[in-house]
């Protein structure tokens, strides 16, 4: 599949999943009506009030046996060697659909660095992080919510489809609602993955303090507006995505410079030459098994353990 | 009370002397002469105060002891610091505490920076710190050209071509950061007497719009004089905006709450996205991250961006968003930030250069053909800097600062050019 979609140009690529994703959006409104971002605008560029009561429930649940699939489309994991297709494949669809609706998302956090990196995800990703603007969250919660989006993927037979599910609690803008703090999904309604969605909202109490550009997420993550607006448009996965304005700089603030120099995580290793990180422990077993005694050793390659980069 | 003791007897003597004309009656069977040498001319000068503390200690007797204390410490003070020995003691002290906090605060911190440097620079730091930034496959954005070279028919040549007539006078006036200031600007151009046709031309640094109070002004006379330029961040912001609306039809008519929706800075620089033009937005889109300018004789490589570049990166690797907005760089890893505390980048790059300098001294003949220097803006903190290879000229026009202009001539002959700013903005 990686193979295809090497010989395939990135541009035909979205043209193509575009095309799908206009002819199969099964959206609560059909045909000319369906809304675009750009139509309704005047409604959702207002000022936003929270809610006051924080819930007391959790919305969104992870599954039992992985904590990033989620259990009503899942009853396991995926083996090791499809999760990283399944995921470009998440975070392609997840854009073509918001660019086409004209919905304001970014990519952020450990899917930032992966795009720093070689504008490709991790091998050893098992998440992605996406965000998106106040206006926005209103926009999809409004006119989108519970929407299934149909794509027929290359070597995919049937297809998959993808539900876009918002968080009723959006509305509650305090970091207080500890339970809640991803307000929407995008969910792989074939193998249950999803890619978290945080809305990023005007950090009000920082602005009465004299912080003008202060912004906030409810997973307790603060900006300044400036350091993501204007977005920067580039290509993650061969599709079109947003970038904050300020990348490097804000990789350098949550994860610290090592992040951006390190060549070695998790088992693998940057190659300089192919930009492409590669499983240092294949590498080492394949050369043992070259090895006059290493026959026999046995070939499931070792789970790594996921840790946090940040403590990297 | 030793010292003390001996004084007051000192006063009383010294009294005594006031009391009866000297000279000639107290020791009347010494000739003129010697009594003269005798009784140095010293003495004399001391009795107005003598006196004066005379009559104060007898007025003392009669009020509290306080009062007749206090000028007895302060002449054992003065006593003490005037004697001979005591103020040699304190002038080697103070000798001492003055080389002590210059080495503290000036020397040493310059040692422990150069040794840091030295060591960050040092190709065998990488592996110990894992990787130096610049490894990853770098990002490419849409509407933003990494690099561009001048025109070499431009480039300053050999000086002795010039004076043989071979070529033509050619000089490169570089302009630091104008943020719209078009009459400074206007003023800065007279004074170098920018002469298009008699082989000037004219660089920015970047940051030429936004801030001030003519910005498609400053893009047209750019463009009135071919110019060229580098994206500044504030070019960069203004032309993200500007697609950005564009792409949502809010650039002829802004929304009715935008006031609301957006900070003062960015509505700021909306303003300045809608003032300008297709035309003059066009023009500053062709304004690469990365000017090469080329080799310029007497100089080597001269290179122009807005805000840095990282020591050891092909130009073609270089983070663009780090190119127009850093400051400082981080040692270990050499990853370059906007903050402002911390190694500044222009200090690294300078000794940088000043290293592969003396390394290509030994092995080649021009050893300057094989360095870079860059010419920037961005850091009006710091207002002129120039080093041997970097030429920071951002001297904070629109604050009311300076408009600083590098001037090139043929054979690498520099020269720094100011004009006053009038100041627009407070900060």
């Amino acid at each position: 599949m990686k193979l295809q979609y090497g010989m395939r140009s990135a541009v035909t690529r979205v043209l193509w999943l575009y095309g799908f994703l206009l002819a199969t959006t099964i959206s609560g409104v059909c045909g000319d009506t369906e809304p675009n971002f750009m139509s309704v605008r005047k409604n959702v560029t207002k000022e936003y009030k929270s809610e006051r009561a924080i819930p007391k429930e959790k919305y969104f649940h992870e599954s039992e046996f992985n904590h990033h699939y989620d259990g009503r489309y899942a009853n396991g994991s995926l083996p090791d060697t499809k999760v990283i297709p399944y995921l470009s494949d998440l975070i392609q669809t997840y854009f073509t659909t918001m660019n086409a609706i004209g919905a304001e998302t970014w990519i952020m956090h450990g899917t930032l660095l992966a795009w720093w990196w070689n504008q490709k995800v991790f091998p050893w990703d098992d998440d992605l992080d996406v965000q998106i603007s106040e206006a926005t969250i209103h926009f999809l919660a409004d006119y989108y919510n519970m929407t299934e989006h149909h794509f027929d993927l290359p070597n995919v037979d049937g297809g998959r489809t993808y539900m876009l599910e918002i968080n009723p609690h959006y509305v509650v803008k305090s970091e207080r609602d500890t339970l809640n703090k991803i307000d929407a999904r995008w969910i792989d309604m074939s193998s249950g993955l999803f890619i978290d969605i945080t809305a990023v909202r005007k950090d009000e109490a920082k602005r009465l303090n004299g912080h003008p550009e202060a912004l906030m997420c409810k997973d307790k993550h603060h900006y300044e507006e400036s350091d993501i607006f204007p977005l920067r448009d580039s290509l993650f996965e061969g599709v079109p995505v947003k970038i904050p304005y300020a990348y490097t700089y804000l990789l350098e603030e949550e994860y610290g410079p090592k992040a951006l120099t390190r060549t070695s995580f998790y088992g693998h290793i940057f190659n300089e030459q192919t930009k492409i990180w590669e499983s240092a422990v294949r590498k080492f077993k394949r050369s043992l098994r070259r090895g006059s005694r290493g026959n026999n050793l046995p070939m499931n390659t070792p789970t790594l353990t996921p840790a946090h980069i940040d403590e990297a | 009370m030793a010292p003390l003791d001996s004084h007051l007897q000192d006063f009383e003597t010294n009294r005594a002397d006031n009391d009866y004309h000297p000279t000639t009656t107290h020791r009347p069977s010494y000739p003129k002469q010697f009594t003269l040498y005798s009784r140095p001319l010293i003495d004399s000068a001391r009795n107005e105060w003598q006196l004066r503390a005379a009559a104060d200690s007898q007025r003392a007797s009669s009020s509290s002891a306080d009062d007749i204390k206090s000028p007895g410490w302060s002449q054992m003070a003065l006593s003490v610091v005037s004697a001979p020995r005591f103020r040699h003691v304190l002038i080697y002290v103070a000798l001492f505490l003055f080389a002590f906090i210059g080495w503290r605060m000036l020397v040493s911190p310059r040692l422990q920076e150069q040794k840091s440097l030295l060591h960050s620079l040092d190709p065998t730091s990488e592996t110990e710190t894992g990787g130096w930034f610049g490894t990853n496959s770098n990002p490419q954005f849409d509407g933003l050209i990494q690099i561009r070279t001048l025109d070499p028919n431009l480039v300053p040549g050999n000086i002795a071509g010039v004076v043989s007539g071979k070529s033509s006078r050619k000089r490169l006036i570089i302009v630091g950061d104008v943020h719209g200031c078009k009459d400074e600007l206007v003023q800065l151009l007279e004074k170098v007497s920018f002469n298009q046709a008699g082989g000037d031309h004219l660089i920015f640094v970047g940051d030429m719009i936004n801030k001030g109070p003519n910005s498609p002004g400053v893009v047209d006379l750019a463009r009135q004089h071919s110019a060229s330029g580098v994206r500044g961040n504030h070019e960069d912001r203004v032309l993200l905006l500007r697609h950005e609306m564009v792409n949502t039809e809010t650039l002829a008519t802004p929304d009715d709450d935008e006031d609301a929706r957006f900070s003062s800075k960015e509505l700021g620089e909306r303003a300045v996205a809608r003032s300008l033009s297709d035309e003059q937005a066009q023009w500053l889109e062709n304004c690469s991250v990365i000017l090469n300018v080329g080799q310029v004789p007497g100089m080597g490589q001269v290179v122009v961006v807005h805000a840095g570049l990282v020591p050891g990166i092909e130009l073609e690797k270089q983070d663009p968003s780090s190119v127009m907005t850093m400051r400082t760089i981080d040692l270990d890893t050499h990853v370059p930030s906007p903050k402002k505390n911390g190694m500044n980048w222009a200090k690294m790059f300078d000794k940088h250069q000043s290293k592969l300098y003396s390394s290509l001294e030994s092995s080649t003949e021009d050893p300057l053909a094989g360095t870079m220097t860059v010419v920037y803006g961005h850091d009006a903190s710091r207002s002129l800097s120039i080093r041997t290879f970097t030429k920071g000229l951002d001297s904070g026009c629109v604050k009311g600062g300076k408009l600083t202009a590098l001037v090139i001539e043929d054979g690498g002959k520099q020269s720094i050019v100011q004009v006053s700013c009038r100041g627009y903005i407070e900060e």
